[in-house]
């Protein structure tokens, strides 16, 4: 599904953000992206749905070249990852069904198509009976539902999350952990950066850990160090 | 495809409506602009019709009768062809003469209606080598005793002067409104980066989810040749109210008897009107498009 050859990424003042990633993610699988502030995490999810284009090496993303595709191909590989933030980004004039409901109208899905896949997503996320409220109305959990429903309510084959629960106190935290696991399942890969050392712990998914840009380890069922 | 077109529709006047004071200071620059363009051209026009007989150097004009023989025509011709006070001329036959009367009164049917090819005098346009004007009159005098002439109609310094006058009126207009073209559509660059930059969130989410650019950009476009639309608009009426107070002074009073021939038909009008519009839209795609590509990085 995800697969990195030999990749780099420097930025201006010769920041190195990754140095010749290599990495294969299966379908379906569950990753953990560790390490320190700036080891180069959020790069790595940056690179692969292409708000950064590396300087070297070959990504892969659903059998596309991410570096070697033409801008205008761009939206069309990104309405196949969901991508879930710290911030959550959710639009403060719109209640959480129009929230959801614009990641659907700007692809230009129909409007039955929003009638029916608003409700059912919020319905998963167990935000059915607050659809009408205002993101600053909701706790921060709930906003991190709205956004992980506005990410997945296109059923896309991808999902990264960059630091999901990094605003979160973690009873809070292990709820949205449940739902990305319950998405996970549904078959969806997840790539989400953390510095969440319980989490990690307590998944026991693959880690893969990067230290000033390098990969230091990946392994299957890992723990944060 | 009706759900898209609602969207674009709904986002576009959200944006206009929530950036009111911008929107409106752009839309009266543009119908200021426009307005200007349009009277340059209308008294441009004005100024041609008046004096379309003597255009390009022409300053007399002999108008055979209509029953003038051939020798007395020939008699006037060999003139025109060995005299070296002569610089130029053109022969306009009935027929012309007959088109260029319908052309220029095509507001009035039923003056046209009232003559025939037949009954129009042909006539020469003579270009002399001195068009200095007592040189014009002298000769003026002299073809008007031939025979077979019906009258000669000289080009009189009044006739110079509108068309002197119009023309520095219509070029001052004409400066001032490309000066206030170029305004407007600055400020509509200016209302559409303001309008890009309170969606900013909005732009972001919906290049993240995958919306194409696009999908982004029509709105703000749309946006931009709304501002233009109205604009010109708003300068249509105020055409008609130049051509029907305007230059209908000019005709009516006897200040300056010369300018009576200064009617523009409606026509025109509409013509130039129609002009208005796709230079308002096409003013404000340019400054949105620029605006979305400049600001807008997607």
């Amino acid at each position: 599904m995800i697969r990195l050859e030999g990749v780099s990424k420097v930025y201006k003042g010769d920041v190195v953000a990754l140095r010749n990633a290599n990495a294969e993610i299966q379908r379906g699988e569950f990753v953990f992206l560790v390490g320190p502030s700036g080891s180069g995490k959020s790069t790595f999810i940056r690179l692969l749905n292409r708000e950064e284009v590396a300087d070297q090496g070959r990504i892969t993303v659903a059998g596309k070249d991410v570096g070697e595709m033409s801008s205008w191909k761009v939206p069309y590989l990104r309405r196949q990852i969901g991508y879930i933030f710290q911030d959550y980004k959710l639009l403060p004039k719109k209640t959480v069904f129009e929230n959801v409901a614009f990641g659907l109208e700007v692809i230009g899905r129909p409007r039955h198509a929003v009638r029916e896949q608003v409700p059912a997503i919020l319905d998963l996320v167990g935000l059915s009976r607050k659809a009408d409220r205002l993101p600053d109305e909701l706790s921060g959990g709930e906003q991190q539902r709205v956004s992980i429903a506005r990410a997945f309510v296109n059923r896309p084959l991808i999902l990264l999350a960059d630091e999901p629960t990094g605003n979160l106190d973690p009873g809070t935290s292990v709820g949205i952990m449940r739902l990305l696991d319950r998405i996970n399942r549904s078959g969806t890969t997840v790539v989400m950066a953390t510095h969440d050392r319980g989490i990690v712990d307590s998944m026991r998914r693959r880690v893969i850990e990067l230290d000033r840009g390098v990969i230091k380890r990946d392994e299957s069922q890992g723990v944060y160090e | 495809m009706l759900y898209r077109l609602w969207y674009y529709v709904r986002e576009t006047f959200t944006s206009l409506w929530r950036n009111l004071s911008l929107t409106l200071a752009a839309i009266l620059t543009v119908a200021i602009s426009l307005s200007l363009v349009g009277s340059s051209l209308l008294i441009r026009e004005g100024a041609a019709r008046a004096t379309a007989q003597f255009q390009e150097g022409v300053e007399f004009i002999v108008f055979m009768r209509a029953d003038a023989t051939v020798d007395q025509d020939a008699a006037i011709r060999t003139v025109l062809d060995t005299s070296p006070a002569i610089a130029g001329y053109a022969y306009v036959d009935k027929e012309s003469a007959y088109v260029e009367f319908q052309q220029l009164f095509s507001d009035k049917p039923e003056l046209v209606e009232s003559v025939t090819a037949e009954v129009m005098p042909p006539s020469y346009r003579i270009v002399p080598a001195n068009p200095d004007a007592g040189n014009v009159a002298e000769m003026a005098r002299q073809f008007g005793e031939q025979p077979g002439v019906k009258e000669v109609a000289t080009a009189t310094d009044a006739i110079r002067q509108i068309e002197d006058f119009s023309n520095r009126v219509s070029q001052a207009l004409l400066v001032a409104a490309v000066v206030l073209v170029g305004v407007s559509a600055l400020l509509i660059l200016n209302t559409v980066f303001t309008a890009i930059g309170a969606r900013r969130q909005e732009i972001e989410v919906m290049k993240l989810v995958g919306a194409t650019n696009w999908f982004i950009r029509i709105p703000f476009m749309l946006e931009g040749t709304i501002h233009g639309l109205i604009g010109a608009g708003l300068a249509v009426p105020a055409l008609f109210i130049v051509d029907r107070r305007v230059l209908a002074y000019f005709q009516e009073s006897d200040v300056v008897p010369l300018f009576r021939g200064f009617a523009v038909p409606d026509g025109f009008v509409w013509d130039t009107s129609i002009w208005l519009l796709v230079i308002g839209g096409v003013v404000g795609m340019i400054g949105s498009a620029v605006a979305v590509t400049r600001y807008m990085d997607v």
